[in-house]
């Protein structure tokens, strides 16, 4: 999910360049940072750092998409305040002291008039520190682990589902089954990740209250290179239920191979990140190991949202590909635009001050991925928990059962490889 | 010597008053980083490029660094302002500490696996930072900023990373120039022979070390209040130390100007390059092409390049290099030292 | 127990893979003296190119060696004579460091460009299936990339003692200078033993590209382990590698079941500069092969 901070070690010095980059340089002067218009008829800059290289850059990439199809869907749709909008997007390589520069330059030399956040909770906390210290608010779609709320800021929003809760739909549903299908034990490897860690313990204490025994908790590196002992381990336990605290789909992808060639088949499988990553996710794991894998999150790209599916399909205009293709971070970003879009055009200014109250005033905003409702820290307080499962190749809304859209569970998954 | 010192004196007076002149925070900050860099540069040097060693686990002293002021700052519940600013001596004497067990150990090998042991006990650090409660694991710690104005939040950053930088440079000048000096250097030359020499070589390459240690802590920690948050992966990451050499190389490993100079080339352009760029991946390749040629063109760095070429140009002789290699500088030390051969 | 037997067995397979992506660099790295920070990446290139070729062609992985072989056997050639050789002796080692990392930087430019940033991973019959051995289930591509390691690396061990090519290699190997007097042309020799480092890297960027999904950005994670692979192996020493990536693994695996995953790593580099403060030339390297 993109909530998420992908992969660890940061590459920041995409090194060096020189002589030759005078040259560059100089060209990069000519073409100096546009200068948003303070009033008048002229664009509403909007200003945002991605992890377009770099560690992050798999989920970078997705959030330009995101932001730009927002962009383009609001003008052409008569701009914002009857305003054209215009993206300032710069890169930030996955490195937290570019992020905290890029913003200083957004603001303080390219006079943007809003700022959107980058990707990942590693990067979100030092740069809306800098937006704070401007004034402006801090609409983010990626930072939504507890640590970012932590910080206490005023100016930040995380317009996408908190992290801490994303698995209690799932563990409820467990729960909830019947005695006999209940599984009797579970197992919960994570990734040493403040993304992930704090998901399972919650999971946890909702399976053990219902008579579920926890077989094998462990955390492995983050960095780590293999994950095939790690994977045997739990396989050995012969669980019956996996919850798997992964970021990426690399992860997943060893966990479901070392599984399939243990002939360790759990009843459920559910992974906090990477089964959302669309295609990426298929071509990883293979179509036929893809059946019956769940993953919690806010939104998939079936969801049963006009403005979401008219996303979708302005997606596959820009970029082909299916449906089932589009990442979640897509509809994360995009609904970053939206939400700042309500507020500007419910203030009718770009005033942040007025954008800052606006959001905490408790007013329920719309969004691709649903209902958004901030509360004091910042939080998305309406943000609804779901758990989508691959059912034929398609990634499908499955919990919590009775909302609306849902298709029921498949259970006990199908093997591997069918 | 005069105009050395007057060019010393112009320098510093300009850097003293760029943030008067650049005020703008965006040129600030990357200021800010620039003297990070330009610090953990030169005092990578001093024992690199003195010494011969090359170090690829410096980053332990500047996470180390960075995580005294968090964990200071989270246990003592200190608030954003001037006076956390005095956490920085402290981090530089945790490193210092923990580079006395660290050279202690890695020390003891030459070479190559003086290089594969350093990185070894970077990650070991960095794997702690990730295990251990006191930095708590993966969710890192927040630090608390500083309420100051946006248009001068930087400046106090600005002004005591400069007071660290010269703290660096003069420790490094007065190495190159004293007698402890010669000893690294022949030490660099043939350790062997230095030792034969009568240079107790094992306290000379430790207290190397440990001095180079210092100021990259104190900038570790300057860099995690800056930033205002720290991670294991950003404290002890492992390509800082090959940020930082490439940096000397590129000046010119071994001499006092020569890390600066890369520092200041480099990270500014690094950044400011990164932030006008944003065009998905070609920039990767661009980089690394415009890299190669300057490493083949110029693989002395530039310091020591130009100074042969503006020798070459006095004594009007083509290409004289600058006899350096030459100079038998154990005897040197041995003469000085006294010591019998 | 049987988790323990389990974690034994895991770690010799994969450690298997493990040395066939560090032979190339033991290789390079004993007999030229530079550390090449680029084999990271190269892993992850010949894992694009038997992806390329697999998904273009349809052919199977093991066969699309024939192929990917031969092409990074030429570009460690072209690297070498390029870029390498015209290191000055002096420093040469930390030069060295630093031009590889631009050559990583551009072939990882060029596979981001070429293939995007999102994960792929190989596929074939063998990479999800096991068989049943004592007990124990054994993956196929496990087992598959163990006997390649094992038949790429009697293949070296033959090029590097029964043949003249070899001699030379050894020769340099063990001291430069004297190689040149006794009329080794230790230039061509360096270039070759950069080709062929660079070539034995493509079976190890298959087996890796099966069991892991990658992206362009994903040989960094590598490069760590496998200079530690080959300092704890002795420079130079194929053999060593593969003992040093057997030993490394199973540790770690081991520490993984009666420990913790996130301890076993850090077990690792404990015991690596333990051995090297004991044996600084590893496991398997020779004392006088160089006056360290």
């Amino acid at each position: 999910m993109s909530t998420g901070i992908r992969r660890h070690r940061i590459r920041r010095w995409q090194p060096a360049l020189w002589v030759g980059a005078a040259a560059l340089l100089l060209s990069a002067c000519g073409a100096a940072p546009s200068t948003a218009s303070k009033g008048g008829k002229g664009p509403i800059v909007i200003g945002a750092s991605l992890s377009l290289s770099g560690d992050f850059s798999a989920d970078g990439q997705a959030f330009q998409r995101g932001y730009e199809l927002w962009a383009a869907y609001v003008n052409s749709h008569g701009g914002l305040l009857g305003r054209k909008v215009k993206l300032d997007i710069v890169s930030d390589a996955s490195s937290p002291t570019q992020v905290v520069t890029n913003y200083q330059t957004l603001i303080s030399l390219d006079h943007v008039n809003l700022v959107f956040g980058p990707f990942s909770t590693l990067l979100t906390v030092p740069s809306s520190k800098v937006a704070a210290r401007y004034g402006y608010a801090f609409v983010e779609g990626a930072g939504g682990a507890p640590l970012a709320f932590a910080a206490g800021l005023h100016n930040m929003f995380d317009v996408s589902l908190p992290v801490k809760d994303d698995l209690v739909p799932f563990a409820q549903w467990i729960a909830s089954l019947p005695a006999s299908e209940r599984p009797k034990t579970a197992a919960y490897p994570t990734s040493n990740d403040p993304f992930t860690e704090p998901q399972l313990p919650v999971a946890e204490r909702i399976l053990q209250a219902a008579g579920v025994r926890t077989v094998y908790s462990r955390v492995f590196p983050a960095e780590v290179t293999d994950y095939t002992p790690i994977a045997d381990q739990v396989a050995a336990r012969h669980a019956q239920v996996v919850l798997l605290g992964s970021v990426d789909v690399p992860t997943v992808s060893a966990f479901i191979q070392a599984f399939a060639q243990q002939h360790y088949n759990p009843k459920a499988f559910i992974a906090t990140a990477g089964p959302d990553q669309g295609a990426a996710f298929v071509n990883a794991v293979g179509a036929n190991n893809t059946g019956g894998v769940m993953v919690p999150n806010g939104w998939y790209p079936g969801f049963k949202n006009a403005a979401s599916q008219a996303m979708v399909q302005a997606y596959i205009a820009k970029y082909g590909g299916t449906p089932s293709g589009v990442n979640s971070d897509v509809a994360e970003a995009y609904s970053v635009g939206q939400v700042v879009a309500q507020a500007v055009e419910a203030t009718h200014s770009l005033n942040n001050a007025k954008i800052i109250a606006y959001l905490h005033s408790g007013v329920v905003l719309q969004s691709v991925q649903g209902p958004v409702q901030f509360d004091s820290l910042g939080e998305n307080g309406k943000a609804v928990a779901f758990a989508f499962q691959w059912i034929h190749g398609t990634l499908t809304q499955v919990l919590p059962t009775n909302a609306p859209g849902s298709s029921p569970p498949v259970y006990p998954k199908p093997p591997w490889g069918s | 010597m005069l105009p050395r010192a007057a060019g010393l004196g112009l320098l510093l007076l300009g850097l003293g008053a760029l943030p008067l002149v650049l005020s703008n925070p965006t040129y600030t900050s990357i200021a800010i980083f620039t003297l990070i860099y330009m610090t953990a540069a030169t005092s990578w040097n001093t024992f690199a490029g003195y010494s011969g060693y090359i170090p690829l686990g410096h980053v332990v002293f500047f996470g180390s660094g960075a995580y005294t002021l968090a964990v200071a700052a989270q246990d003592w519940h200190l608030v954003g302002g001037y006076g956390m600013f005095l956490l920085i001596p402290l981090a530089g004497l945790v490193a210092g500490l923990l580079a006395l067990p660290f050279g202690l150990v890695a020390l003891r090998t030459r070479r190559h696996t003086f290089v594969v042991i350093t990185i070894a006990i970077m990650f070991i650090f960095q794997l702690l930072a990730f295990n251990l409660g006191v930095t708590n694991g993966s969710s890192g710690i927040q630090i608390p900023t500083p309420l100051w104005p946006a248009a001068t939040f930087n400046d106090p950053f600005y002004y005591i990373t400069l007071g660290i930088l010269i703290l660096a440079v003069a420790t490094s000048w007065f190495v190159r120039r004293s007698r402890f000096g010669l000893q690294l250097l022949a030490i660099r030359d043939d350790e062997d022979r230095a030792r034969g020499l009568g240079v107790r070589t094992g306290r000379v390459k430790l207290t190397a070390f440990v001095i180079s240690a210092i100021p990259v802590g104190m900038v570790g920690a300057m860099y995690a209040y800056f930033i205002g948050q720290i991670f294991p992966q950003f404290a002890f990451d492992p390509l800082f130390d090959v940020s930082v050499a490439l940096m000397v190389f590129f000046g010119g490993l071994g001499t006092v100007a020569g890390p600066l100079l890369g520092a200041v080339v480099l990270e500014p352009l690094q950044q400011y390059l990164t932030l006008q760029f944003s065009i998905g991946d070609l920039y990767l390749i661009i980089y690394g092409v415009v890299f190669l040629a300057v490493i083949l063109l110029m693989p002395r760095g530039v310091v020591p390049s130009t100074r042969d070429w503006l020798r070459a140009r006095r004594t009007g002789r083509p290409d004289a290099p600058e006899v350096e290699g030459d100079t038998d500088r154990a005897a040197e030390v041995a003469a000085h030292t006294g010591s019998p051969t | 127990m049987a988790a323990l037997y389990g974690a034994v067995i895991d770690g010799i397979l994969t450690g298997g893979v493990y040395a066939l992506m560090a032979a190339g660099l033991t290789l390079i790295f004993g007999v030229m003296d530079i550390i090449n920070i680029a084999q990271g990446v190269l892993v992850v290139l010949a894992a694009y190119l038997s992806y390329f070729l697999s998904i273009r062609f349809g052919l199977d992985l093991f066969v699309g060696l024939l192929v990917t072989i031969p092409v990074l056997f030429l570009l460690g050639v072209a690297v070498e004579w390029l870029f390498i050789r015209r290191l000055r002796s002096q420093e040469k080692t930390a030069m060295s460091i630093l031009v590889t990392y631009a050559v990583a930087i551009i072939i990882e430019g060029v596979l981001s460009v070429t293939f995007g940033v999102n994960y792929v991973q190989l596929h074939g019959w063998y990479v999800t299936r096991s068989f049943q051995l004592l007990g124990f289930y054994l993956p196929y591509i496990y087992v598959f990339g163990f006997l390649l390691a094992a038949a790429l690396l009697a293949v070296l061990f033959v090029i590097l003692y029964r043949t003249r090519f070899g001699r030379s290699v050894r020769a340099s190997l063990q001291n430069r200078t004297a190689a040149q007097l006794i009329g080794v042309n230790v230039a061509r020799v360096s270039t070759l033993t950069f080709g062929l480092g660079v070539a034995v890297t493509a079976a190890g960027g298959m087996i890796f590209g099966a069991t892991n999904a990658f992206n362009p950005n994903s040989g960094y994670d590598l490069i760590s382990r496998l200079l530690a692979i080959v300092i704890l192996g002795g420079l130079g020493s194929i053999g060593g590698a593969l003992a040093a990536a057997v030993a490394m693994l199973v540790v770690e695996d081991v520490v993984a079941v009666i420990w913790s995953p996130v301890w076993s790593d850090v077990v690792f580099f404990v015991a690596l500069v333990a051995v090297l403060l004991i044996r600084p030339v590893g496991l398997f390297g020779r004392a006088a092969a160089r006056a360290q």
